[in-house]
């Protein structure tokens, strides 16, 4: 059984939300009426046949876009299940409240990637902009579960009010990274821009270097061998790839509390040396 | 049935259903986590007694736990999950959070209990909790660093009260014969023998003479009552030890009763052994009845 592809014929005026094409959402349908699906694109309605040659088996459980603009939005938001595979970029809102499920983005995704999810992967492969991970303008909480892998770098305040779940950042992060964290884990390989863990109140932030500067909110608790970090690396080991790239995972950390500002219940783990 | 001159009596022994959990107890090193493991299953023979009985099942290297460090795996049997949950939580509590280096987790998947659920508020508002890998674990902030425990275990449905009795020409050889057989059984994965060393010299028998008592010695097999009762004893027979056994499965009640027998009959005629029987209330009250001849074939 072939993945159900999209082939974007050309690039859309306006953005397009393609939350409806999601394996789960898709397994009952042929391909006709795959393509018979609208889309909304800027304030129009198009079919989704107009925007994309479409191959493949309807019944799989796998949807490949080869496609790359950042007009494509909302990809694998709110997916049950299944798999997606963006052989490009994509836009903003990818695996926006995912439930379950992986997404592959091959390139970079747009702001608010991953924003709300519950569960499931999302891996991107290239960058993630502003807000990865993050609360939604209004909302409460951003990320809920699961994990976003960026193999790329990520933009600012990656993680805002990230409430669970862990998010892997091979390259460097952008300012107020974990900023508001309500729980959850984020590792950064790179370095971090300014103001990381601004308002931290609960979760670790794991950097392998350390910040340029840290506030005064956030207090040296010392040199430790913390056990959960080596659950967490076995997990990775687990999970195979592309969680396998951030082994092997230092265990013995320095801690610094914070942000004492915000109750100061988070922590900043770096590697003893810095 | 006489197997290297000792008699396996045509009996059997009655078990109950129980309610088990295990429990993954690891530390720095083998010698913590015994220390920690210890404590746990003390005062822990008989749930008559101790509310819970438990037992080592076996020790785990560090490629079989959690985090990577030596430890123990830990079986403990209750008469109701809500006892069961009680106890854990009370000897983990106590026995594990208290024991340098140590840390807690779950070892068998099955209806949840609390295992750190509430042991995390001993970290007064500085406990940290982790989701990995699907389940939530708790970093309680203690003087040696963090207690880590994984939030709850599984609880299943188990047997327990398996046994055998030893009938021997005397103390000694009763004794050479039941140390062989718990070293045999201790091979043996899903069961532990809750009693002091495993073998218990005291057998009961339902009720007693004080109506305030609901269990006493079991005069039939005491050897300085024989001419006093109705004895089971024969004359050669000069001391009778017992060794019960509790298991997640019957299987596993059965393989460990299997090993321990087979080590008695080893141990054989020549060794004092006169006999093997079982402990049972006429198959009136346990629902599993494990026949002693059919578990050695």
């Amino acid at each position: 059984m072939s993945a159900l592809a999209f082939t974007l014929r050309q690039a859309p005026a306006q953005t397009v939300d393609l939350s409806p094409l999601t394996p789960d959402k898709l397994a009952a349908r042929t391909r006709e009426e795959v393509a018979r699906i609208e889309l909304t694109c800027g304030n129009r309605k198009l079919r989704a046949a107009e925007l994309f040659e479409i191959s493949g088996d309807g019944r799989s459980e796998s949807v490949v876009f080869r496609a790359s603009s950042d007009r494509m939005t909302c990809i694998g938001a709110r997916m049950q299940g299944g798999a997606i595979t963006v052989e490009g970029d994509c836009g903003a809102y990818a695996g926006l409240g995912l439930r379950s499920g992986r997404i592959v983005v091959h390139g970079s995704v747009g702001a608010f990637a991953g924003s709300g999810m519950r569960a499931g992967t999302i891996e991107v492969r290239g960058n993630a902009g502003d807000f990865a991970g993050a609360a939604l303008p209004g909302d409460k909480q951003g990320m809920r579960g699961g994990s976003i892998v960026i193999g790329g770098s990520a933009g600012e305040r990656l993680g805002d009010r990230m409430r669970r779940g862990i998010i892997l950042v091979r390259g460097d992060a952008g300012a107020f990274c974990g900023s508001r964290m309500l729980a959850g884990t984020i590792l950064i390989s790179g370095r971090v821009g300014e103001s990381a863990g601004f308002g931290l109140k609960h979760g670790s932030l794991l950097l392998a270097h350390p910040p340029a500067e840290l506030p005064a909110t956030f207090q040296d608790c010392g040199v430790h061998a913390l056990l959960f970090l080596t659950l967490l690396e076995k997990q990775l080991q687990r999970e195979g790839r592309p969680f396998h790239d951030f082994l092997p995972l230092t265990t013995r950390v320095r801690r610094y509390c914070g942000d004492l500002a915000a109750g100061g219940k988070g922590e900043i783990l770096l590697t003893p040396t810095q | 049935m006489i197997v290297n001159g000792v008699a396996i009596e045509d009996t059997f022994a009655e078990a109950f259903g129980m309610r088990a959990t295990r429990i993954l107890v690891t530390a720095l090193n083998l010698k913590w986590a015994y220390h920690a493991a210890r404590t746990m299953t003390g005062l822990a023979t008989s749930v008559i007694g101790c509310g819970c009985e438990a037992g080592i099942e076996r020790e785990l290297s560090p490629e079989d736990t959690p985090d990577g460090r030596p430890g123990l795996s830990v079986l403990l049997f209750a008469v109701s999950s809500r006892e069961l949950a009680k106890q854990v939580e009370r000897r983990v509590g106590q026995c594990v959070l208290t024991a340098p280096t140590s840390a807690a987790f779950a070892g068998i998947d099955g209806e949840p209990i609390n295992l750190g659920r509430n042991l995390r508020f001993f970290g007064d508002g500085y406990q940290m909790s982790k989701v990995i890998g699907g389940k939530r674990y708790w970093r309680v902030p203690v003087m040696d660093g963090e207690f880590l425990c994984e939030e709850t275990t599984g609880m299943v449905r188990a047997v327990g009260g398996g046994n055998f009795l030893v009938l021997a020409t005397g103390q000694v050889q009763a004794l050479t014969a039941c140390e062989a057989a718990i070293e045999a059984m201790s091979k043996v994965t899903g069961a532990i023998m809750p009693f002091p060393g495993g073998i218990v010299r005291s057998g009961s028998k339902v009720g007693s003479k004080y109506r305030t008592l609901s269990a006493s010695t079991n005069d039939a097999y005491c050897p300085t009552l024989r001419g006093a009762v109705d004895s089971a004893l024969p004359s050669e027979v000069g001391a009778v030890l017992e060794i019960v056994i509790d298991g997640l499965t019957e299987a596993d009640v059965r393989n460990a009763m299997r090993a321990g027998i087979k080590a008695v009959c080893a141990v054989g005629g020549a060794g004092g052994i006169r006999s093997v029987s079982a402990g049972n209330y006429g198959g009136k009250l346990g629902q599993f009845h494990f026949q002693l001849r059919e578990v050695l074939t």
